[in-house]
């Protein structure tokens, strides 16, 4: 029984993940078999000032999106957790853009954050400020696909959430109603502890998703018309994943981009054994 | 351990079963290619019952395009008039939308499954042919094409004089103009003495702010344009023409060494700069407020642009009322238009009969009128052919000055395509971007893209 899933695994996991080791320590330009040149695609990356800067920008994308989708999305579930009219609906409409294409996104948001044409600058405009280059300036852009982001992620997140919240046993609540705790109370000492376990979860699969941000960077920062204008401007919103992928296929350096993927690999290795070691002492479990 | 061994036997058989699975997958493959082209594909295998010679044995050629639907549906025309002439040669095609198919290519080349010939963008055939893809064509274009008789055969020569493949189709660029948006401003057309500051004189009284006063009047808002003088992208209509015609370049003749930094190329971004800071020509940052790059000149947001023969399609679809004359002259008189020889080049692994196949094909598309003309019809690109060129049927139509599009020859080189060329665009448009946005000086970022090409392209060339 066993045979299908090892088949499976030998060849499009454990294959795929050994090729791409030995491509790292190799010079391969696709067109071309592979040469063995030892650390140096590894030497050559933590030399590149690119890098440092796709790893920076992943760090901030990271660091901004991850709270802020987690806190955002918890106060919504809680919410949204209740005997409420249209109750679906606000759901509803929360959870649209999750399944909409980042193509689609881009097209929303660039009828706001157009310069020329935009909704944005024409009421900037209107209150008599300057007009904004928006995701085309550099300090902007981060933040920017952050929020975009959220708005498109929130409602994924949020029915994790409400899946754990419904898992919280009403008993408790009626219990502290009665000992007289009042909604913030309640929330701070019965919902935040019960559901940590949910939290945790989405800290770990946010975390690693800013890791992986590929589509939404690369369709709207410019990859759209031109593969190499990806990450602009100025690569203010080069992170790993588009600059993995400019190395390995627009400028055939696989072994290059193999190695960055497997820095990559490691860098969410360690970050998910930090939160792991965390946990203890916040995750409680029933 | 009567449960190890059994675990080991079911490894074992997982192994033997991945095996077989690839070696089938590998025999497969041979004969017939992968399942991803498209349906109905497998164009005309008429000659079935002809009696034909038994020395001509069948060669069954795969051939990949890139491709629009337009261009999809002629090609397959012209593909079924060949097979009728050469009964012995069966074609089946790959083709798919530009992007996708490069991308395709470079996966099937690993996997050697690719194409036995393609049809290459000009600026990639030094990619393939540096990295040993290609086939060298210099000996039977030497035998079999008088190379008088066409255009841009030189531009796929390399700088040791080996020919990597046959031009498909020209494309090289002139200066467009909108007559309409000249004649509301009031400024006279474009002439071919014009110097790219006469150019710019002409796109100060072109550029305009939302509420319609133009860039000479002191009222003039540059934060709010509505119409630049002149739109501006990239490379190729963009900064390599500016910078060749005032003398300067990115690479040298053996193109393997930069030559950026040089006083040529910062009196020509300066020009470029002066612009961009006026907003008489867009950013690159402003260009992405356009839904395309390409965008500015048919959706008459710019009075004038550097266009390559393509441009035309859009321009007429437009309904443009627009003409071409030659691009302006650099200080010195010197003048430049970049060339891109769109162009077939064969497999390296595609020998004997299937190699003589594809030349076949190459030979068909170069020398026979008919497809010449047939290809020109779409409008894409220039004919290779210099006599279909320059027939009545070439030159009629939109723009009326189309002979400025084969006048440009006299001067015309390519963009100092390598191997690396992708690349080195890339880095050099990462520092001289930043001096168009004036976040840095032109010094600061000719330096810069200096020491960034110089860099590319010693990784590829001093191993």
């Amino acid at each position: 029984m066993v045979t299908p899933y090892l088949v499976h695994f030998i060849v499009f996991v454990l294959g795929s993940l050994l090729a791409s080791l030995y491509f790292s320590f190799s010079n391969y330009d696709i067109l071309n078999p592979p040469k063995w040149t030892g650390l140096d695609n590894y030497t050559k990356l933590f030399n590149e000032p690119v890098f440092w800067k796709a790893l920076k920008n992943t760090l901030y994308f990271t660091i901004l999106f991850v709270p802020l989708q987690t806190i955002l999305s918890l106060i919504l579930a809680v919410a949204l957790n209740q005997r409420l009219k249209g109750l679906k609906i606000f759901r509803l409409s929360h959870f649209l853009p999750v399944i909409s294409s980042w193509t689609v996104i881009m097209y929303v948001a660039d009828a706001i954050f157009n310069p020329r044409f935009g909704f944005a600058n024409s009421l900037l405009v209107k209150l008599g400020l300057d007009p904004q280059k928006w995701l085309q300036d550099e300090h902007l852009v981060i933040p920017l696909l952050v929020l975009i982001a959220v708005w498109k992620g929130i409602g994924y997140i949020m029915v994790i959430f409400l899946a754990g919240l419904q898992n919280v046993p009403s008993e408790v609540y009626e219990a502290a109603e009665i000992d007289g705790a009042g909604t913030f109370r309640k929330f701070r000492n019965i919902t935040v502890p019960l559901i940590s376990g949910t939290t945790f979860l989405v800290l770990i699969l946010s975390t690693i998703s800013t890791f992986q941000a590929f589509e939404q960077i690369y369709v709207m920062t410019g990859g759209a018309m031109d593969a190499s204008s990806a990450g602009g401007p100025n690569k203010a919103s080069l992170v790993l994943m588009i600059y993995l992928y400019q190395e390995g296929f627009s400028f055939l350096r696989m072994g290059y981009a193999s190695a960055i993927a497997w820095v990559l690999f490691v860098i969410l290795f360690i970050l998910t054994v930090i939160q792991m070691t965390l946990q203890k002492k916040w995750v409680h479990y029933e | 351990m009567k449960r190890q061994i059994k675990t080991w036997g079911t490894l074992l058989l997982g192994l033997v079963m991945v095996s077989t699975f690839v070696l089938a997958a590998c025999s497969t493959n041979n004969g017939n290619s992968k399942g991803n082209e498209q349906p109905g594909q497998k164009v005309g295998q008429n000659s079935e019952k002809k009696d034909e010679p038994k020395t001509e044995e069948k060669v069954e050629l795969k051939l990949g395009y890139y491709s629009s639907a337009t261009t999809d549906a002629k090609m397959l025309e012209l593909i079924n008039k060949f097979q009728e002439s050469h009964p012995n040669i069966m074609i089946k095609t790959e083709s798919s939308p530009y992007n996708q198919f490069f991308q395709k290519l470079d996966t099937e080349i690993a996997a050697e499954s690719a194409p036995d010939l393609w049809l290459s963008d000009g600026v990639l055939v030094p990619k393939y042919a540096e990295r040993g893809v290609l086939k060298d064509l210099t000996e039977l274009i030497e035998k079999d094409l008088n190379k008088d008789d066409y255009y841009g055969l030189e531009f796929n020569k390399d700088a040791n004089g080996k020919y990597w493949g046959v031009p498909q189709g020209i494309q090289i660029a002139v200066l467009y103009y909108n007559k309409d948006l000249f004649d509301e401003a009031k400024v006279d057309y474009p002439n071919e003495n014009w110097t790219w500051d006469d150019l710019k004189a002409a796109a100060e009284k072109l550029t305009k702010d939302s509420t319609g006063k133009y860039a000479i009047d002191p009222a003039f808002d540059k934060k709010k344009i509505s119409q630049y003088g002149l739109t501006f992208f990239s490379i190729t209509e963009g900064w390599m023409t500016v910078l060749k015609s005032y003398g300067g370049g990115v690479l040298d003749g053996t193109l393997k060494k930069s030559v950026i930094n040089t006083p040529e190329n910062k009196q020509a971004m300066d020009w470029i700069v002066d612009g961009m800071q006026r907003e008489l020509l867009p950013t690159p940052s402003d260009l992405k407020s356009f839904p395309s790059n390409m965008a500015p000149f048919p959706s008459k947001a710019a009075a004038m642009r550097i266009g390559i023969y393509v441009r035309t399609i859009d321009a007429n679809a437009a309904g443009l009322n627009y003409d071409v004359t030659l691009l302006p002259k650099g200080p010195s008189g010197k003048r430049f238009s970049p060339v891109i020889a769109n162009s077939w080049v064969i497999n390296k692994n595609a020998t004997g009969a299937k190699g003589d196949a594809a030349w076949e094909w190459v030979k068909y598309w170069a020398t026979v009128d008919e497809v010449q003309q047939e290809w020109a019809a779409l409008g894409e690109a220039v004919p290779v052919k210099k006599s279909v060129a320059n027939s009545e049927q070439f030159l009629s139509g939109a723009p009326a000055n189309k002979k400025a599009f084969l006048d440009s020859f006299e001067f015309a080189g390519t963009l100092d395509v390598n191997a690396v060329w992708s690349e080195w665009v890339g880095k050099f448009g990462d520092s001289i971007n930043r001096a168009f946005e004036g976040e840095i000086t032109v010094d600061d970022a000719l330096k810069q893209a200096d020491t960034d090409v110089q860099k590319v392209l010693d990784e590829f060339y001093k191993k």
